[in-house]
């Protein structure tokens, strides 16, 4: 007699599986309209502060103190760029870092494990949903940043989106530990908000990290996505940056490199964890 | 003769008002990342801002001479501190006070306990008593935390007049805190209404910069938001050797928000609890 397995697994299975886990995610964030709004306007009420904080110190010359430390006077655009990309720190803290935890919560998780595709497609679905729901939220942010504050781009847009493809693979690859780490954590919240604005913080994503104190430095330093940052801003601002741009994205490449597949792996780790204790229905 | 099993006395009334806020403090001990996460945020939240405010001023600090001729004082870090503290203050009572009655209607507990025969404003007073605990110990922890951590000393040359004023932004805090537990109540998306009024705080109150380089009209605006004065007022006191005489005007407006804010908050209450009895929407969720 010839065993035959109702579902058809193949790539394209896995392709279809992909795209639902990622249209399910897509239909929760258009289901919750006002949710959405706010987090497009939300960084807005952060970044306001920072424009009318600039004002305080412009003198005759502008904004001559900050240009000593970065290269650049124009103050407004080296914030928006720190915002852009820690929206997507953002995203892979809460949106793939709470993926499964949410999940969890609601007490679909176990269900959905039992599904016959790999568990890592999940995260892979996760990830996309997240990734263009954080494009569009990113750019609809600076376009309202840019009719309130204005800003100059004078730097190569390809190059920049090229250098933001491993820094992305990376952030995300990292994202895949987070998820199975907050995962095994019954009250995750304050770690994934203390961890996320550090990260923003330390990368530099709201000032030059020049400025910052010599005992932090070494440990802004020792993070690959200062580099991804500052050679971002480089690119499109014509900052002085820490390292040559292509020493810079060298960095980024590596830490692509090593995070994509130790993410993956930590996350099989957990997940034989979470199977051998039985823990995936409980919170 | 009707008579009621329950026998209703100001004391019960405050018997029933303790349990609730012994409730509250149960419920806050079973969670204490809250307890960690109200000693590290004091000290990271301004931490953007004041970087940000030292990299504008220069390497040698050639720009503070700007920041000097708006407010007074090069001292930027206890600028931006004593802004971030009171809005934090403000923060924190608005996500309780918006998730106090909302994360109960979210339990199914609400409709039951507004049956109970005692006061509705219990249910709210009751757990708003644990709060002001709350951050009445968290303000004197940031207090010690940042004079560790960044050497700002946070209590100036008038002691009294500070607590003054921090008494008046405390009732002022906790009746934007009631008026907004009732708008949740009645809106439910906590999560964005509190995102909307801290914006508006944030932006317009001159947390982390001076009010005077606002454009007139946000200035007009700014004006009319209590946080603004009380920032501005605990700045005066605690960074300049600021006078009761001079202070007078802003106080007086200051005391005219105390008395009127908890009044309204309290009448909003009142008027969602009509509602919600009305529409039967306690149980909605």
């Amino acid at each position: 007699m010839m065993n035959t397995q109702l579902s058809q697994i193949s790539w394209r299975s896995y392709g279809r599986a992909v795209l639902a886990i990622a249209k399910k995610d897509a239909i929760h964030f258009i289901r919750y309209p006002l949710q959405a709004v706010s987090r497009i306007f939300e960084p807005l009420t952060w970044l306001t502060p920072f424009y009318f904080l600039g004002k305080t110190f412009a003198g005759p010359e502008g904004n001559s103190g900050f240009a000593a430390y970065t290269g650049s006077n124009d103050y407004m655009t080296f914030i928006l760029i720190g915002a852009l990309l820690a929206n997507y720190i953002a995203a892979v803290f809460w949106g793939m870092g709470f993926a499964l935890k949410q999940e969890m919560d609601s007490g679909v998780l176990e269900t959905n494990w039992m599904t016959p595709i790999p568990r890592s497609l999940f995260l892979v679905g996760q990830t996309i949903a997240n990734m263009c729901i954080t494009t569009f939220n990113a750019c609809s942010m600076l376009f309202f940043a840019w009719l309130l504050f204005g800003f100059q781009i004078q730097g190569n847009v390809i190059y920049t989106l090229l250098i933001m493809i491993p820094l992305l693979l990376a952030l995300y690859g990292f994202g895949f530990a987070f998820a199975a780490i907050v995962l095994t954590m019954r009250e995750a919240n304050m770690l994934v908000d203390v961890s996320n604005y550090t990260i923003s913080l330390l990368t530099g994503s709201q000032f030059p990290i020049s400025v910052l104190p010599r005992y932090v430095l070494p440990i802004s330093l020792a993070l690959p996505l200062t580099y991804g940052f500052d050679a971002i801003r480089g690119l499109l601002m014509g900052t002085t940056t820490l390292l040559p741009i292509e020493y810079e994205v060298g960095i980024l490449i590596l830490f692509m490199l090593i995070t994509v597949p130790g993410g993956y792996l930590i996350f099989k780790a957990i997940e034989r964890r979470a199977q051998r204790l039985g823990t995936l229905s409980m919170h | 003769m009707v008579q009621s099993i329950v026998q209703r006395s100001a004391v019960s009334e405050l018997r029933a008002l303790l349990m609730i806020a012994k409730k509250e403090w149960f419920i806050f001990l079973r969670y204490p990342s809250w307890i960690i996460a109200s000693l590290i945020w004091p000290v990271l939240f301004p931490v953007g801002y004041i970087f940000m405010a030292k990299a504008l001023s220069g390497p040698e600090g050639t720009s503070l001479t700007d920041f000097q001729a708006l407010t007074g004082t090069t001292d930027y870090r206890s600028f931006i501190i004593i802004g971030s503290i009171l809005w934090m203050w403000m923060n924190a009572t608005l996500w309780n006070s918006g998730m106090q009655l909302r994360e109960e209607q979210m339990r199914g507990t609400l409709e039951s306990n507004w049956l109970c025969p005692i006061w509705r404003g219990s249910l709210l007073v009751g757990g708003s008593l644990v709060k002001v605990l709350l951050s009445m110990a968290t303000l004197v922890i940031s207090v010690i935390e940042l004079r560790i951590i960044y050497g700002i000393q946070l209590v100036g040359s008038n002691p009294g007049l500070l607590i003054f004023i921090l008494f008046l932004a405390m009732m002022i805090v906790y009746g934007i805190g009631m008026a907004f537990a009732s708008l949740v109540l009645r809106f439910k998306e906590a999560n964005a209404l509190v995102f909307l009024v801290r914006g508006i705080f944030m932006i317009f109150c001159g947390v982390s910069f001076p009010i005077e380089v606002l454009p007139d009209w946000m200035r007009s605006v700014a004006m009319w938001l209590p946080l603004t004065y009380a920032i501005r007022d605990m700045r005066l006191v605690l960074l300049t050797d600021v006078t009761l005489s001079q202070l007078l005007p802003d106080l007086l407006i200051l005391t005219g928000f105390a008395i009127f804010l908890p009044l309204l908050g309290y009448g909003m209450f009142v008027l969602a609890e009509r509602t919600a009895r009305r529409t039967g929407e306690l149980a909605r969720y």
